[in-house]
């Protein structure tokens, strides 16, 4: 038997006929673990929340939680007996009533079950909702909206929590703020939650593990630093917009030769035979600035990032390579100037496809 | 597809309201008496031919009255114009037929008209002076008066959405206030304005009281008439089929219109709310001069006349049976709303959780009571019952159920429910469509269940559009003519119906005492719902 506390095992995420995400499994060990999964806008990950939340049902494999199955081709569990709480990335309090009530209106699942009860006061403080407590949802703003509709979710402290885009109308300077909220909320109350974002930082910072859906797949399923660093798809890749992918030779066990970089060392992250021809992936951090250096490449454009640049440099071979060089540098370079990069060339995790 | 409980109550739903319709199709095939080849050779030319000048009148007078006052409330300050903004709306509360007798009660030989003429001249014979509004020109006149107001409420609706962004563009590329109406404006409104005069139209075929009264031959009181005089009920059926061709086209374009409509209205993004022009002088007087007259003509006048004749001849007063009357309206209009909202509300409800094409399809079908003539309705709900029971009831064994259906409250509620009931669904589906679907998920996750969400969030937030569809009923109610005529109970009045009674038996100053009672209950329900049909809330 499985010691999952939450799984989903060989899941098609459908919409009516249509199937959005095919043949899903990934898993949530312990209880209180956050999970986030990323991809873009449309490609089903909400589906996969609402067929979690049992408002859209499967064909096919199993929804598991705490042991239970929740969904499968035979079983379905109405989404009010689960005690599963989704957040909509839409406004979906009651229009009809206050912010304070639509709150109450969710404490009102677990009336007498005192370990599953949450002090309201505080939940309203630490999601800053005080001032909005008694007016209507079409007088808040939609980051308010959605804040007071993650404590109506949190209140009812579920088993599986659900939230869908979070903080996608919270404005950016209060955004780190309530990330570290939550985070910190949910940890505490130990409360099992899938956040569903398209914000790859957000998802490296909330989640444990993150799963990047693409191309009505669930590509890649780890740890976030893992997902960042060794991509396993070059669909993940151009997905987290990490880099760009060269052309390369595996000339040893520890190295490759680029007609545009000349030698790379480092350790490969999944072995090629030595002769074999592979797309190289090529991150901005992996190459460092040195005008000392014989290697020199044109300057494009440049990216004022605020605590870093990002040089874009062409190669003899036309292709465009980003290089990550810190703000505070000394030696800044123009477009058509020509960049030196620094040689030998390492890199701690060669990834290549 | 799923055969659950909503989906039959939905399918019943539909087929009760289907029933005239089919009814009335079943029937052209029936073989009828001599009167149709009578009619066919004289008469029935003409009934078209009125219909159709009918018609064009109406809709080009409605157009005009109901567009300019919209646009004049909409777009400018002047004395007065708060109040014709919710006023122009009162119009309402004089059916065509009403009216009908209070321009006959002014203009006619020593009428009203002439008696202040007496006063203020002394004796003279002004009757020759006093032009006569009766015959098609007071039919269009009152049947325009009356109903203006679906064109009105419908394009200041309309201009109240129009950003000033829109008006801004037309002075922006040099187009003076003429120029910028009709070609910015009266553009932009025209979806609104179209479904306005498709409501109009509806309305205008199926009237039957003014035309009754003023003696024009139309559809409709063709088939009353081959119904009630020659007892012919194929043949009323016959000129229902080709009435509800007509209808039926009208009610496609005004559907056509309204989906349109949607691509007019501005969402909160971008949308600037108007300054609106102050008018001075002249043009200030002008814009007074015209919505007062419209104000006056529609409303204060038969509100005066009757007032004025309930003065004049108090004995009427006395002899009418107030008490009854206000119990067999209000008897009416609970049975009949109560029924309306519980069906709508299972309908609605129905259409939202099982998300069903076919469901939705079968409630557009349904909705089209509306178009049907009150006549039509009656005449071929008659015909069904008597088909039912000759046919199915009888040869089973049973005895007649005709008395339950005909001349009977159960009957008449049915089919107030048939004309009614689009007004109950629109009302109620306009209320659900505020009201996102991710609201119901919401509290399915806080674990209420389906009835649960009905009572608990359904219910109190459709609380308002409830009352308000509520008072439109009555309002219809109140104002109805026909169906209760021909299905009513024997001795059972209405307010309607005893104006009716007494105006066609020329005893138009005892008409003028229930008229009045009906102007002033419609009048009170106008004024307290002017609110929601002027969407106040959205200005």
């Amino acid at each position: 038997m499985s010691k999952n506390f939450f799984e989903i095992k060989n899941v098609d995420f459908k919409v009516g006929n249509k199937v959005k995400v095919k043949n899903v499994s990934f898993s949530i060990e312990k209880e209180g673990e956050i999970i986030c999964l990323l991809g873009p806008s449309g490609i089903g990950k909400t589906t996969i929340l609402r067929t979690i939340a049992g408002l859209e049902k499967i064909d096919n494999g199993s929804i598991k939680l705490d042991g239970k199955t929740l969904s499968s081709e035979k079983i379905n569990i109405e989404p009010e007996n689960r005690n599963v709480s989704l957040a909509f990335q839409e406004n979906s309090l009651f229009p009809h009533y206050t912010v304070k009530k639509n709150i109450l209106l969710g404490s009102e699942r677990n009336k007498g079950n005192k370990k599953k009860q949450i002090n309201i006061e505080e939940l309203i403080g630490l999601l800053d909702i005080s001032q909005i407590l008694n007016k209507y949802p079409h007088e808040i703003s939609a980051g308010e909206a959605q804040r007071a509709s993650l404590a109506r979710s949190l209140i009812t402290k579920p088993d599986l929590l659900l939230l869908d885009e979070p903080l996608s109308n919270v404005d950016q300077s209060f955004k780190e703020e309530i990330q570290e909220k939550l985070k910190k909320i949910l940890t505490n109350l130990k409360i099992t939650t899938i956040i569903v974002t398209h914000d790859s930082y957000e998802a490296f910072y909330l989640g444990s593990k993150c799963g990047i859906i693409l191309n009505q797949e669930l590509k890649q399923f780890d740890d976030p630093y893992n997902v960042y660093h060794l991509p396993n798809s070059v669909e993940v890749v151009n997905f987290l917009n990490r880099g760009i992918l060269i052309p390369a030779e595996v000339t040893s066990p520890k190295s490759l030769e680029s007609k545009d970089l000349g030698t790379i060392t480092g350790n490969f992250v999944k072995p090629f035979p030595i002769g074999s021809n592979v797309k190289l992936l090529i991150q901005p951090e992996d190459l460092q600035h040195d005008d000392k250096s014989n290697l020199k490449l044109h300057v494009v454009d440049r990216k004022f990032r605020g605590t870093n640049f990002i040089y874009t440099l062409r190669a003899s071979s036309n292709t465009l390579i980003p290089v990550f060089v810190h703000s505070h540098h000394i030696h800044q370079h123009e477009i058509d100037e020509k960049f030196g990069i620094k040689r030998p060339i390492h890199i701690d995790h060669i990834v290549c496809f | 597809m799923k055969f659950n409980s909503w989906f039959f109550s939905s399918f019943l739903v539909s087929f009760i309201v289907l029933i005239p319709i089919i009814t009335v199709f079943a029937s052209f095939f029936e073989s009828t008496s001599n009167y149709y080849e009578i009619l066919k050779n004289t008469f029935l030319f003409e009934y078209i031919s009125n219909s159709l000048i009918l018609l064009l009148s109406v809709l080009l007078l409605t157009f005009v009255i109901g567009t300019g006052a919209a646009y004049l409330v909409s777009f400018y300050k002047f004395p007065g114009s708060e109040f014709f903004k919710w006023s122009l709306i009162l119009s309402f509360a004089v059916p065509p037929y009403i009216y009908a007798y209070s321009l006959t009660a002014f203009f006619e030989n020593y009428g009203t008209a002439f008696t202040i003429l007496k006063s203020l001249l002394g004796d003279a014979n002004y009757n020759k002076n006093i032009p006569k509004f009766d015959g098609m020109f007071g039919v269009i006149l009152s049947i325009s008066f009356s109903l203006y107001a679906y064109v009105y409420i419908l394009a200041r609706a309309s201009f109240l959405y129009q950003s000033q962004n829109l008006i801004d563009l037309g002075k922006n590329l040099g187009f003076s206030r003429f120029k910028s109406f009709y070609k910015v404006i009266l553009p932009a409104a025209r979806p609104a304005i179209v479904a306005g005069l498709s409501l109009v139209a509806m309305e205008t075929l199926a009237e039957f009281g003014a035309v009754d009264f003023f003696s024009i031959n139309t559809l409709t009181t063709g088939i009353y008439n081959s119904w009630i005089y020659f007892d012919d009920l194929a043949f009323a059926n016959r000129i229902s089929f080709f009435l509800l061709l007509f209808i039926f086209s009208l009610f496609i374009l005004e559907n056509l219109s309204r989906k349109r409509a949607k691509y007019h209205i501005n969402s909160k993004g971008g949308f600037k709310q108007k300054e609106k022009i102050k008018l001075f002088g002249f043009d200030a007087y002008l814009a007074f001069v015209f919505c007062f007259f419209i104000f006056f003509v529609s409303f204060l006048f038969p509100l005066c006349q009757m007032l004025y004749w309930t003065v004049k001849f108090p004995e009427n007063l006395f002899d009418l049976q107030i008490t009854n009357l206000v119990l067999n309206t209000l008897y009416l209009v609970t049975l009949s709303s109560l029924v309306l909202i519980i069906f709508s509300l299972i309908s609605n409800y129905g259409n939202r959780v099982s998300n069903n094409k076919f469901l939705n399809f079968l409630s557009t079908l349904s909705i089209s009571g509306y178009a049907i003539p009150g006549v039509i309705l009656a005449i071929a709900f008659i015909t069904f019952i008597a088909w039912f029971d000759d046919s199915i009831i009888k040869s089973l064994g049973f005895s007649s159920i005709k008395k339950l259906f005909i001349g009977s409250i159960f009957g008449l509620v049915l089919v107030y429910f048939i004309r009614f009931y689009s007004l109950a669904f629109n009302g109620i589906k306009s209320g659900y469509e505020k009201m996102n679907i991710s609201v119901d998920e919401s509290a399915y996750l806080l674990g209420y269940s389906k009835r649960k969400t009905f009572t608990n969030i359904h219910i109190p937030f459709l609380r308002n559009s409830l009352l308000f569809i509520i008072i439109l009923i009555s309002l219809e109610i109140i104002r109805e003519l026909p169906i209760t005529l021909i299905l009513r109970p024997f001795n059972f009045e209405t307010f309607a119906t005893t104006a009716y009674i007494s105006a066609s038996e020329d005893l138009l100053e005892a008409a003028a005492v229930p008229s009045l009672f009906l102007i002033l209950i419609a009048s009170l329900f106008i004024i307290v719902t002017s609110k929601y049909i002027l969407r106040e809330n959205n200005e």
